[in-house]
């Protein structure tokens, strides 16, 4: 099959990359733009390791073709600290404990961004909700819902 | 890793509809259905035709007496809408958020059946012998069933049955609208009764101030699972009375199964009448295996959820 | 730490090294079959693939343990589970390796198959392991340690129940991965998710024939293990041996369903117990007979059957105790060590049986537990040396925090409380092959820029091992934690460790830093509050500053065959408190919260140490509620993928509250035991006494799925 030419916009960053059509954007991600935070946990669409922001709300790259999301903001996790510092979520992850293995946590870290991107000050049942697709075989989630909630809490102030 | 196949972006119905007339093409839309199906052999392409930046089929709006909604309108997005709340609801208890971000109402309306024996590698299933779905020639399901019984497994279709919902559906002949009914065939092998070079466009709920309806689900984990189970309950009242009232089951069979409930037309609604309703659904739905749990469970869960609904609506109190 | 949360952490599937190409294995679809033939032309015949091997170049058999090398890399003759590798290849890209695997014949004589450990037991001529000894028995043990028919005839009470624990499996996060990386002189580097890369060493140098003196195993960040990864595993095998042949780098990644089949989880047991009691509550004996589902290949399978029983003399006081185990082959994926490694199983049933007969008693089942209680610094029937033992003040932290006694037997009819207990070790006495030297070993180097190196052969695999060390020597130093750098899990830069297993590492790497550092102290001296300037000037005085330490294990345990296997160095306690709510007309279990209570000795860090309490007690919950490891009547698994195995999420998951007990223990390093498995063990039971508690109904078969309990419900009516 013909490769095709992927023009995607990853964290700010314009990338031209001559793809097969039918790459998924996980696979466009870690092996053509080395950003590799996006991890892959199943053979598609269970388990939420892969997840990545495009126009700011979370979706899983395995599932999604890379010539679909062209033109559109794409977040991964390489994309969430900036200058050197880490994203409130991030340093609230690294505190608090929610990070064990830390397989799971680049697409933790970007679907609570999203969440606190649209609600400042969400509740414990809201946190969960919003995590709800991201599987965690480490911590038993309590402390990844602490954190949210302190990166929350300094968010607002 | 998907098979090779080409992939194209049509911008207009009428592009899309050409594209789909091609050789094994396939409409895509979120993906988040035939991806892990392409993946795993489960759904072959040669050509995926995507709707990713088709211009339109993304309007949410109540016009007239009815619920308009553009087949690519993503499920989070109908999760958000109040206007139709089982609606709603039964879109907010799909999958999990980041598949409600790109899923679509389109989609999930021709959402593949899905059976323990289809759902799996290539290897599983060569492993377990293939079956009539994917290739083979036995249905592991029922003994010596020569009819795939694959199930219907979305969340939104008993709701919109229930509800008597229309689709507009896309032609290189023209426009046409159905009920929604009409769009599943009851074979688990090829579930849906569209010609490959048809399109769903919109689905249109109508809006009666007369009727309440409500979903449940029973899934073993409260996100990502697939219903072992949905009841869909929309009963039209009378005042005390009932007008009509549908009882919509998804998760069984490779259609939505609706129970035959005409007799009870006229009849007072009150706790015996729920009753009434939960019995006549529990004789009529008949699980098979083709869900990983156990089908006589799966039964006695029938009537549990009709009450359940009728509980939501605040009608069996009485 | 920060790499983590930034995305920068490199995991195995995370490394592309230069002209690195893609391996896959090709797998079998049969539960029990005959190679008669493999033919490989056409797959070396196609393009792209680069090397394609059979079980014929990778001869040499291998195994966790020395005593049971079952292995091969890929089927030699026979397969014994749908799902074990039979060729395996490197291609240039994954399209190319998809096409040579395809393109692979393999001509099967399908045979018989038996799945259930009894069926395997009345037919040993279906021969599931053709390494076996004697039929399909993979092990057996009959132990029995003071008078235990005598207790029985005496007791006022006896307690006989028979239990069934359904298989489950790890299912870390990351798949497993291996990278083979052949260097023109022949010198393998192999990259993988392993937690013991030492182990991994000697297998490959074992099986590969090479000299282990020209191999580096390298252990990137894992992505989760719980024992899925403590043994040396078909990819990593089968990666070396394509980069030595195709002269190029070899990644080969499972696929998820692959990691099923690779499994080594919890065996499925069948368990028979009865307990002998007097009137007051105290235990007078115990006695067992274990039936273990050990899947087709030995693993740890004799640690397995030794644990079963062995790890059920504490924490209460057993005047007389037997157990009679055994372990057999079945043609599915084998079982191995999963988090609480053959514990976890016997501690469901003897927990619940303590709940029972508490109730029979008429006692709170805390206040059993307390009477029956083993006190510190005793020997425990079958001869293991108790250290510290905090098991009492765990019951009051558990008793207290969840407010049992306004709970227990008083809430509403569906809402219940239950509570269970359990003990684990710190480490083994034995290394898994008979050796003198150190079971670990850290060396410590301090640079005159007052930056402290580490290195050591931990394993970090999500637990916090190298945060461990980094406390440790930062406490002993008097140094910043922010001056130390840890380098670990890499067979050639670090001294040896044996691996992530066991709830070794605090103990022996710990204590092997104490001892690493103790001369770095004297050398130092009094440090003052300048760091570098102390080291600076005693490396004028005394030259390059380094400090080796290392750690052996004392000679522990019973006097008799097997009574080293359980005995550690020290042991840890727990119990927990759960509390559900109950559907009695679906069915359906809610686990509201667990409250967790652990003495570890002591917390050197105790965010990481409340971290593996809940991690544990969640993982128990899920076994407890969701999870099946189970097969279809012909070998095929009933889901391997992460939608039909059930992982629990966000909404499913229950409070969890770590209430950290510590009494510290002499051999512990700062008092220090284990945190990562002991916690796991008390929620199963605990969740079954509750569902008890909440609907009168007794689970004595795991997973408590909805269909389960309603028909115990339903039982309970008729």
């Amino acid at each position: 099959m013909r490769r095709r030419l992927c023009v995607l916009t990853v964290n700010g960053e314009r990338h031209e990359r001559a793809i097969a059509p039918a790459a998924t954007l996980l696979e466009v991600l870690r092996e053509d733009l080395g950003l590799t935070g996006s991890k892959r946990g199943c053979d598609g669409g269970e388990c939420g390791a892969c997840t990545v922001l495009v126009d700011g709300e979370p979706v899983l790259s395995c599932l999604t073709l890379a010539l679909a999301v062209e033109g559109r903001a794409i977040t991964t996790i390489e994309g969430v600290s900036t200058d050197g510092e880490l994203h409130p979520v991030q340093r609230a992850f690294e505190e608090q404990g929610a990070v064990q293995c830390g397989f799971c946590t680049p697409g933790m870290v970007l679907s609570a961004k999203a969440l606190l991107a649209r609600n400042r000050e969400p509740s414990r049942e809201e946190v969960r909700l919003a995590l709800s697709g991201n599987l965690c075989r480490c911590t038993g989630y309590g402390r990844i819902v602490d954190a949210v909630q302190l990166a929350a809490k300094r968010m607002r102030t | 890793m998907l098979p090779e196949c080409d992939v194209v972006f049509p911008e207009t119905v009428e592009q899309a509809l050409e594209a789909l007339s091609a050789e094994g093409a396939r409409l895509i839309a979120g993906g988040t259905d035939l991806v892990p199906n392409l993946t795993r052999g489960v759904s072959r392409a040669r050509v995926l035709v995507s709707l990713a930046r088709l211009a339109g089929l993304d309007g949410l709006e109540a016009r007239g007496n009815a619920l308009h909604i553009g087949a690519r309108v993503t499920l989070a997005r109908l999760a958000r809408d109040p206007t139709v709340s089982a609606l709603s609801r039964a879109a907010a208890m799909i999958a999990s958020p980041q598949i409600r971000n790109t899923a679509t109402v389109g989609g999930n309306l021709c959402l593949d059946t899905r059976c323990v024996y289809v759902n799996q590698s290539e290897l599983w299933r060569g492993a377990n012998g293939f079956c009539i779905k994917t290739a083979g020639a036995v249905c592991h399901v029922v003994e010596g069933g020569k009819s795939c019984v694959a199930a219907s497994a979305a969340d939104l279709p008993p709701v919109l049955v229930a509800l008597d919902a229309t689709i507009d559906v896309a032609s290189p002949s023209g426009a046409r609208t159905i009920a929604l009914e009409q769009l599943y065939s009851n074979n688990g092998a090829t579930p849906l009764s569209l010609a490959p070079d048809q399109l769903i466009t919109a689905v249109s709920v109508p809006l009666d101030p007369h009727t309440r309806a409500a979903y449940r689900k029973l899934r073993v984990r409260q996100a990502i699972d697939f219903a072992l189970l949905g009841i869909a309950v929309a009963i039209t009242l009378d005042g005390d009375r009932c007008a009509s009232v549908r009882v919509v089951a998804g998760g069984l069979a490779p259609a939505p199964r609706r129970v035959k409930l005409d007799e009870l037309r006229g009849e007072r609604v009150d706790r015996a009448f729920v009753e009434r309703v939960a019995e006549r659904a529990e004789h009529a739905f008949r699980p098979l295996d083709n869900v990983a749990t156990d089908r006589a469970w799966r039964r006695a869960m029938v009537p549990v959820l009709v009450r359940d609904a009728f509980d939501e609506l605040g009608l069996s109190a009485s | 730490m920060s790499a983590k949360v930034t995305g920068a952490a490199r995991y195995t599937d995370d490394i592309v090294l230069p002209r690195m190409a893609c391996g896959r294995i090709l797998r079998a679809p049969h539960a029990r079959a005959r190679i008669r033939a493999i033919d490989v032309s056409r797959a070396l015949a196609t393009p792209g693939v680069l090397a394609v091997i059979t079980g014929r170049d990778l001869e040499t058999k291998y195994g966790i343990l020395p005593w049971t090398e079952d292995e091969h890399a890929l089927a030699l003759e026979q397969t014994s589970y749908v799902g074990e590798g039979v060729a395996a290849l490197a291609a240039i890209d994954e399209p190319s390796a998809r096409a040579g695997l395809a393109a692979i014949a393999v001509d099967y004589e399908v045979l018989p198959a038996v799945l259930d450990p009894e069926e395997a037991l009345a037919h040993p001529e279906i021969k599931v392991n053709p390494s076996a000894r004697e039929g399909n028995v993979s092990k057996h043990v009959d132990l029995s340690f003071g008078d235990v028919e005598g207790a029985f005839a005496n007791a006022d009470v006896v307690i006989e129940e028979e239990y069934r624990f359904e298989s489950n499996t790890h299912a870390a996060l990351e798949p497993h991965c291996a990278i083979g990386d052949a260097d023109f002189d022949g010198n393998l580097t192999l990259y993988s998710s392993t937690q013991v890369p030492h182990y991994l060493h000697r297998a490959l140098a074992k099986v590969l024939g090479l000299g282990a003196e020209r191999i580096r195993v390298i252990q990137p960040a894992v992505g989760g293990g719980f024992g899925g990864k403590s043994e040396p595993f078909d990819l990593e095998l089968c990666a070396a041996k394509l980069a030595l042949l195709a002269r190029r780098p070899v990644k080969i990644r499972y696929s998820r369903e692959e990691v099923f089949y690779a499994h080594r989880g919890r065996h499925a047991m069948k368990m028979r117990f009865r307990t002998a009691a007097a009137r007051d509550g105290k235990l007078l004996a115990v006695q067992s007979k274990l039936l273990i589902d050990g899947g087709a290949r030995s693993s740890f399978g004799v640690v397995t059957t030794y644990y079963s029983g062995q790890l059920l003399a504490a924490p209460y006081h057993l005047p007389a105790y037997a157990f009679n185990a055994t372990r057999v082959f079945t043609n599915k994926p084998a079982c191995g060590p999963k988090r609480g490694h053959g514990s976890v199983q016997p501690r469901f049933a003897f927990e619940c049986q303590l709940d029972e007969l508490a109730d029979c008693l008429e006692l709170d089942p805390i206040e059993l537990r307390r009477r029956n209680a083993l006190g510190s610094e005793v020997t425990t029937i079958n001869g293991q040396a108790i250290g510290s033992n905090g098991f009492r003040e765990c019951l009051d932290a558990v008793e207290r925090a969840s407010g049992w006694r306004e709970k227990f037997r008083k809430l509403p009819f569906g809402r219940g409380v239950g509570v269970a207990g359990s003990t684990y070790i710190s480490g083994t006495a034995y290394p898994i092959y008979p050796n003198e030297m150190p079971q670990s070993a850290v060396i410590v180097k301090l640079d005159r820029s007052g930056q402290v190196v580490i290195t050591s052969g931990v394993s970090d695999i999500g637990q916090g091992a190298d945060a461990m060390l980094a406390r440790i020597v930062a406490k002993e130093l008097g140094c910043s934690l922010d001056a130390i750098r840890v380098h670990s899990g890499d067979t050639e830069l670090c001294p040896v460790d044996l691996g992530a297993y066991s709830s070794r590492v605090t103990m022996m790497a710990g204590n092997a830093a104490i001892e690493a550092c103790a001369s770095l102290k004297e050398r130092l001296g009094d440090i003052g509050s300048d760091f570098a300037g102390a080291v600076q000037r005693a490396e004028a005085k005394f030259g390059t500053l380094v400090g080796v330490g290392g750690y052996r294990t004392k000679k522990l345990g019973g006097d008799y065959r097997g009574g080293s296997i359980g005995a550690s160095p020290a042991y840890s306690f727990t119990a927990h408190v759960a509390e559900v709510e109950v559907d009695a007309r679906t069915g359906f279990v809610h686990v509201t919260k667990i409250w967790v209570a652990h003495d570890c000795g002591r917390a050197i860090n105790r965010t990481a140490v409340a971290g593996q309490m809940e991690g544990s007690a969640a993982m128990g919950f899920g076994e407890a509620l969701f999870e099946s490891h189970a097969f279809h009547a012909n070998g095929v698994h009933r889901g391997p993928n992460l939608l039909d195995y059930k992982l629990a999420t966000t909404l499913d998951s229950p409070e969890l509250e770590a209430l950290i007990v510590e009494c510290p223990d002499p051999a512990g390093p700062h008092g220090a035991k284990e945190a990562g498995e002991g916690p796991l063990h008390p929620s199963i039971p605990a969740i079954a006494n509750a569902i008890y508690d909440a609907v009168g109904v007794r689970l004595r078969a795991l997973p408590f799925s909805p269909e389960r309990v309603l028909a115990a419900l339903k039982g309970r009516k008729s």
